[in-house]
């Protein structure tokens, strides 16, 4: 989750949102380069003594300024084009999950093996326990084994919703009538949080998304329970 | 009574057609140029007192008395003859103002920032207003025990070990690095 006053992005989760952060930091070098450059001939031309100011033509610096940004592009597409296509090999995933997004509360299947499934609804401000993050915590949980690879499922039962998890660096809308496919792997272990991320109405800021990676015998533990309430 | 209210709206709308004008012109002046303008013909060469077009479409005197025509027919001559005080006439014949008087600051940047101080302090004024009479309390999760547990919470659960929250506690330690 984010902690108070944070300006940058969560710490990665998963190695596709690390790429994402070195990405960034990458891009964001270059507007930083080209900002300042504008600023410092922004200054200088309010700040001249000279009158002549209007030279009409000078073939250099045109092939500079024409050549140069498209130099610039390819170096900012490349790395971008990368991480794309690496965000869609082929991963051979461990365990399928599908996410259904409701009105106004996500749902999780994991039916590979069983039939278990499960509602994931936002605790109520005035239920919280001390300590506990308002609007971020939810009753379930999606639990999924640490350092596997996972493949979601994305749908909706009404209306436009998207499953965002800033810390693993995955948005993916969930369109009724439609199945989105994302995957991610998890590097470490712990709890990571997201909002529900296309509007859908009153609720829309009170349905978080939950996602607790855990070591795989944890995760063994937690499905047999979870398979025992439901079948109370 | 009719007639006087008649005369009266009469006397508003008989303005002058430059009124539209007006306004650039009472900046100018409020800000220390004061020379009284008049609306602009486009459609004719212009006059200008600009640093970066030194050399404008038309003298600044373009009808002569003739005093100036005498001296405009001197100037056609030896330019040794002409006295300090002609060449610096046949100049003001040409240009209205040197460049030390172009390059003069108006002060106009006072009135800008003190303007714009004035509205960030009624700005200022609001929203204290509004945050007194308007925001509803709090949610009890801002309380100071409540963000203590928070904090001590988060740094259990390791939030953003690597290069954010918890990677700046000291564990060992128990205190922030």
């Amino acid at each position: 989750m984010a902690h108070p006053s944070q300006l940058g992005f969560q710490d990665a989760a998963s190695p596709v949102m690390e790429e994402l952060l070195h990405f960034h930091d990458h891009a964001l070098m270059i507007v930083f380069l080209i900002s300042t450059l504008v600023l410092y001939i922004i200054v200088a031309m309010v700040s001249t003594k000279l009158t002549n100011k209007y030279i009409l033509d000078s073939q250099e610096i045109e092939i500079i300024w024409t050549v140069l940004p498209a130099v610039i592009l390819i170096l900012i597409a490349l790395p971008s084009l990368r991480i794309l296509y690496l965000m869609d090999e082929i991963n051979d995933p461990h365990l399928t999950i599908k996410a259904m997004g409701h009105q106004w509360y996500w749902s999780y299947e994991y039916t590979d093996y069983e039939d278990l499934g499960f509602d994931s609804y936002m605790i109520p401000t005035q239920d919280l326990a001390p300590g506990q993050f308002r609007l971020l915590e939810a009753d379930h949980r999606m639990v999924v084994p640490v350092e596997s690879p996972i493949r979601i499922l994305i749908s909706a039962e009404d209306v436009l919703h998207s499953w965002a998890v800033p810390a693993l660096g995955i948005k993916m809308d969930a369109v009724p009538g439609r199945l989105n496919q994302t995957a991610f792997i998890t590097s470490r272990p712990g709890v990571f949080y997201g909002q529900c991320s296309e509007i859908c109405g009153a609720n829309h800021s009170f349905m978080p998304i939950v996602v607790e990676a855990v070591p795989l015998e944890h995760f063994e533990s937690w499905s047999s329970l979870m398979l025992e309430d439901a079948s109370l | 009574m009719l007639r006087l209210i008649a005369a009266r709206g009469g006397r508003l709308l008989a303005r002058p057609p430059g009124a539209a004008l007006t306004p650039v012109c009472s900046r100018a002046a409020s800000h220390g140029e004061g020379e009284a303008s008049t609306a602009v013909d486009m459609s004719r060469p212009l006059y200008w007192n600009r640093l970066d077009t030194p050399l404008p479409d038309r003298p600044f005197k373009d009808v002569l008395n003739e005093e100036d025509t005498a001296l405009k027919q001197k100037e056609k001559g030896p330019w040794g003859q002409l006295t300090k005080e002609e060449k610096i006439a046949i100049y003001r014949l040409a240009f209205q103002r040197t460049y030390p008087e172009m390059k003069q600051s108006t002060g106009e940047w006072k009135t800008v920032v003190g303007g714009i101080f004035i509205f960030m302090g009624l700005t200022g004024l609001v929203v204290i207003w509004q945050s007194y009479y308007v925001y509803p309390p709090q949610p009890r999760t801002f309380a100071e025990d409540w963000q203590a547990r928070q904090l001590q919470r988060m740094l259990d659960m390791r939030v953003n070990p690597i290069e954010g929250f918890s990677a700046k506690w000291d564990y060992e330690k128990g205190q922030w690095k």
